[in-house]
């Protein structure tokens, strides 16, 4: 029904963490899923950013989000 | 032991036949009862047990195999049309319809992320909406720029119908901008929401 998809997923420490990192990685104009942490994560954080891998790589992500001073962990994950 | 053959008959047949079946064998001897499928099985056990049958049932395969002890009599005025029921078959008629652009109350910034949360699990999660329906600042969701547009395109694309007030799109002036789904209005929406087995305001 859908294909599947080798996400990158970006996990953060608090929601706080997510929105600020939403703002930057929108704010550079890329294109981000706002998705619930995957369940087989251990996270404090219930909210997670999924970014299509075939748009953005995940040196770029990395980068930006470290400018930034945000702590995150990247994986990932097969998803529909 | 006698054994009624009741594979590919449906309701009430393996009811007549099962009645028939017991009125014909003695006190101590064993019926088996063979049926392929579940209603009409569990209508033959409601039968039995209510007439004081003991019964044990085992799956082979697709056939179910109800082995019945005469324990209980079953009187001849006994009516098997009641214990006919045909079940209906669950429908999937689940509609979720988005009212605001942000989900829950409290801070603003945290219901609009939470909102594109409940948007891409939506792909993830085994019930799946047949129809989603936007409505007032919901709208939002279903327009070009939104950031969920791309889940909802691939809902739409696997067979959900997607309806989006027309008249919330006037009134935001935002009609050119819809990315996804049909404009539609409050009888066919009415109609969705009143039709629906259930409906998940998020």
């Amino acid at each position: 029904m859908y294909q599947p998809v080798n996400y990158l997923i970006l996990i953060f420490q608090s929601t706080h963490h997510v929105l600020k990192a939403e703002k930057v990685l929108l704010g550079k104009g890329l294109k981000i899923d706002i998705i619930p942490t995957p369940k087989e994560v251990s996270s404090d954080c219930g909210m997670s950013i999924r970014i299509d891998p075939d748009a953005f790589d995940a040196n770029m992500v990395t980068s930006l989000l470290e400018e930034s001073k945000i702590d995150f962990k990247l994986f990932k994950k097969w998803m529909k | 032991m006698k054994i009624v053959d009741a594979k590919g008959e449906l309701c009430p047949k393996p009811l007549i036949m099962t009645k028939k079946a017991l009125g014909e064998i003695a006190e101590d001897e064993t019926l088996e009862i063979l049926i392929d499928n579940e209603t009409s099985m569990k209508n033959v056990t409601r039968f039995l047990e209510d007439h004081s049958m003991q019964i044990r049932m085992e799956k082979k395969g697709n056939v179910f195999h109800l082995m019945v002890s005469k324990t209980g009599v079953i009187p001849e005025s006994a009516t098997v049309a009641e214990y006919c029921e045909i079940e209906v078959p669950k429908r999937n008629n689940l509609v979720i319809a988005f009212q605001r652009s942000w989900l829950g109350d409290g801070a603003e910034e945290l219901g609009q992320i939470l909102i594109k949360a409940f948007v891409n699990t939506l792909p993830e999660v085994s019930a799946k909406a047949k129809t989603i329906v936007f409505l007032n600042s919901g709208i939002f969701l279903a327009l070009k720029d939104s950031q969920v547009i791309d889940t909802l395109i691939k809902l739409e694309n696997s067979g959900v119908e997607i309806l989006v007030c027309g008249t919330c799109l006037d009134y935001y002036q935002k009609k050119k901008e819809l990315g996804v789904g049909r404009v539609s209005n409050m009888y066919d929406i009415l109609e969705r929401l009143s039709c629906a087995t259930s409906v998940v305001y998020p």
